[in-house]
């Protein structure tokens, strides 16, 4: 019932499929991190209008689906000139749903960081920027960290999504050989597989991360 | 060292037969699974009808395992647990992980517990923390249980918080409700642990004098607390327990802790440094710090 | 700009709203019955039962690695085929909303319960309650306390996930707009953008409050 030969023939399939899966995901974490640093700095620094402008954005990005972002980025823009392949759309898509999460586990890591200590670092005559870099940075890394990693991991997963515009992603592979040849289960099997393979490791990362967090606070 | 053990065997066997013994324990013993002695090994002791038996000693000492083996949140390995005579919990070996006692509820309301936490449920207020278990355990009417929660709240003079939440309570309040809760059971005998330890200093008097008011008033009670001169003040009996043995017991509190009779007493007592006040302990040191 | 004017056509609006309520229903059903699955999954996950533990935990596990798109097509195609179930693409999107949902919203009540300290329960002891009169009055309530802004946010992932079920052929609002704008393609050739960017703030409208009341409720109970 289950064919081997299925697998082994049509493996090379979800590497070619985890490879768009990794490059979208890469590019796509890469620009909610950036999106998340400027968010959470505009943030913690208080930044009069930046800050209602960025507190929008988080809102907005948090409450609406990455398939109807990314139709409205594929479909929608290039109806009045913004065209865009599907890659670019998937990158910003992820990005701009990826920034809002990564801006709260990096603000949650700046809020976590006592007052107390900032006012040791002014005491101490600390600049500005010393105390951010040397004493409050330092500090909320540690915390963000297993957020951070939680959120990669969820944008990983989200960027299955991308198979609806077309990307020849894992997702997109499964999707195709069932059309094509109906074997449901070596397909479904190898779609899981691929997965794991991708996944497993980054959890593992983060549960390791969590735990020895745990640790330094206790 | 040998000669002390004598000592306090005979003092311990003269109170076992107390005849008018309200709580009665007898030879206890406790051990936790894995550990390689015993928390307790054979300690026995009574409280009469009426009295206000004080347990002090040194942090870690097992003071408050000792009230929560008696309150039946821990199991015992050895002796028996008597309640008005009646024997209602026997030590078996072996039984380090089987949990809290199995004690029908009627029996369990004859102990009133208040912990150094307060314990109230966030999410009743004051009234509706005190009314809970006469209602739901006692079955008791919901109007009758909150006039007697009245009466409480009044004697401890917070009828006016009836119905704040916990959290807007100060942490001498809160103690109050707690002891209220307890007492809303009419408790044969109340435990106290250690219910000052987690106040500033200027709310443990108000959670004291309620204690000193239950006293007068013959309610029986077993405490554990650090503090010496509330000890002092209302306790008929006490015990000093070290190391899990009972080292030291007087049923003349006023000399064991002005004048105490052993070494162990003696030492314990000097580290709370009874008879001189803050400001002269101030003022030596001064002294020290000018002449160096 | 007159692409607009795609929504305005009669029975347009209407028909989104009508595609809208499917995706709503959707999601309220796959909550309400999470919330059973996922107490008795909570409750299951507390036990000491090394056996149970491995079971729940590999759940969990599975559940939280996959994506839901993946989930998704386990679902209607793998166990549809393997058990002669007739699944429909509605169902299909139920059960792994609801499994999915469950496994989140049990992790969020073993949470709930074990942070609530051990001493909790032994007050409500030397009060003689018993232990379901403890659990039901003493616990839960503040167990719900604990777990209630973490549900609400579990909504609103629960709405979001519903625009795949268009994946799977489900006639909900996103299907229902890319039929108005196939019907329209002519007429409103920018009408793909209005129809895409009105669904957009369909979606919008119905997580924000919620994510506002999970908001509210942590910081109404953050000091209790």
């Amino acid at each position: 019932m289950f064919d081997w030969s299925f697998v082994s023939k049509y493996a090379p399939f979800f590497v070619n499929g985890a490879w768009m899966t990794l490059f979208i995901s890469v590019f796509g974490i890469a620009l909610a991190i950036l999106t998340g640093l400027v968010c959470a700095g505009i943030e913690t620094a208080k930044i009069p209008v930046l800050k209602q402008i960025t507190s929008v954005y988080i809102e907005i990005s948090r409450n609406t689906p990455l398939l109807v972002q990314l139709y409205f980025l594929y479909f929608g823009l290039p109806k009045i000139g913004f065209v865009w392949d599907a890659e670019t759309c998937a990158i910003i898509g992820l990005g701009f749903l990826g920034g809002s999460y990564m801006a709260e586990a990096m603000r949650a890591g700046l809020q976590s960081v006592p007052q107390i200590q900032r006012e040791n670092a002014y005491m101490l005559g600390f600049s500005k920027w010393q105390t951010l870099t040397r004493v409050v940075v330092p500090q909320a890394v540690g915390i963000s960290m297993p957020g951070v990693v939680a959120n990669v991991i969820f944008l990983i997963k989200e960027s299955s999504v991308v198979s609806a515009i077309a990307l020849a992603d894992v997702m997109y592979m499964a999707k195709d050989l069932m059309g094509m040849y109906y074997n449901t289960y070596e397909s479904l099997f190898m779609l899981i597989v691929t997965y794991l393979i991708i996944l497993l490791p980054i959890s593992i990362l983060g549960t390791w991360l969590e735990r020895r967090f745990d640790y330094a606070r206790r | 060292m040998t000669e002390q053990t004598v000592q306090v065997e005979t003092v311990q066997n003269r109170q076992t037969d107390d005849a008018a013994a309200m709580l009665q324990v007898t030879d206890l013993v406790k051990h936790y699974a894995g550990a390689e002695h015993n928390v307790f090994d054979g300690i026995s002791f009574s409280v009469p009808k009426g009295k206000v038996l004080v347990i002090v000693g040194p942090s870690g000492s097992g003071k408050s395992t000792l009230l929560r083996t008696i309150a039946g949140l821990e199991p015992i390995q050895g002796g028996t647990i008597s309640l008005d005579g009646q024997v209602i919990e026997t030590g078996k070996p072996g039984n380090e992980n089987s949990g809290r006692a199995k004690r029908p509820e009627a029996l369990r309301t004859k102990f009133g517990m208040v912990f150094q936490s307060y314990e109230l449920f966030p999410n009743k207020d004051v009234l509706g923390n005190i009314t809970m278990a006469p209602i739901l355990v006692q079955k008791r009417k919901k109007a009758e249980a909150e006039r007697e929660a009245m009466q409480l709240l009044e004697r401890v003079g917070l009828a006016d918080r009836a119905h704040a939440k916990p959290h807007e309570l100060s942490g001498g309040q809160r103690q109050r409700v707690a002891i209220c809760r307890a007492l809303i059971l009419h408790p044969e005998i109340l435990l106290l642990d250690e219910i000052t330890a987690a106040l500033d200093p200027e709310m443990v008097h108000e959670v004291l004098e309620v204690v000193v008011e239950l006293a007068d008033a013959g309610q029986t009670m077993l405490i554990v607390t650090h503090e010496m001169q509330f000890a002092r003040a209302i306790a008929d009996r006490v015990i000093l327990l070290a190391d899990g043995k009972i080292v030291d017991r007087s049923t003349d509190p006023e000399q064991f802790f002005t004048d105490p009779q052993t070494e162990r007493a003696k030492e314990f007592l000097h580290s709370f440094d009874f008879k001189r006040n803050r400001t002269e302990q101030a003022e030596e040191a001064l002294e020290r710090f000018d002449n160096e | 700009m007159q692409g607009a004017n795609i929504l305005l056509e009669p029975g347009v609006f209407p028909r989104l709203l009508q595609g809208l309520w499917v995706t709503v229903w959707i999601a309220a059903v796959s909550v309400g019955l999470s919330i059973p699955v996922g107490l008795i999954t909570g409750w299951l996950m507390t036990l000491k039962n090394p056996i149970i533990r491995f079971i729940m935990r590999f759940y969990l596990d599975f559940i939280r690695i996959m994506p839901q798109l993946a989930l998704l097509f386990i679902a209607f195609y793998g166990i549809a085929r393997m058990s002669n179930w007739n699944l429909d693409a509605t169902g299909a999107c139920v059960l792994v909303f609801v499994l999915w949902g469950g496994a989140e919203l049990g992790d969020l009540v073993r949470g709930a319960l074990q942070s609530i300290p051990q001493i909790q329960y032994e007050t409500a002891y030397m009060l003689g309650m018993s232990n379901w009169q403890s659990f039901v009055h003493v616990i839960l309530p503040q167990a719900v306390r604990r777990l209630l802004p973490g549900a609400v946010n579990l909504s609103t992932r629960i709405v979001k996930t519903t625009s795949l079920a268009v994946l799977l052929g489900v006639v909900e609002v996103i299907k229902v707009g890319q039929q108005i704008i196939d019907a329209n393609r002519f007429q409103y050739p920018t009408g793909t953008l209005w129809v895409y960017g009105v669904i957009f703030v369909m979606y919008f409208i119905v997580c924000w409050p919620l994510s506002l009341v999970a908001h509210a409720l942590e910081k109404r109970w953050a000091n209790d």
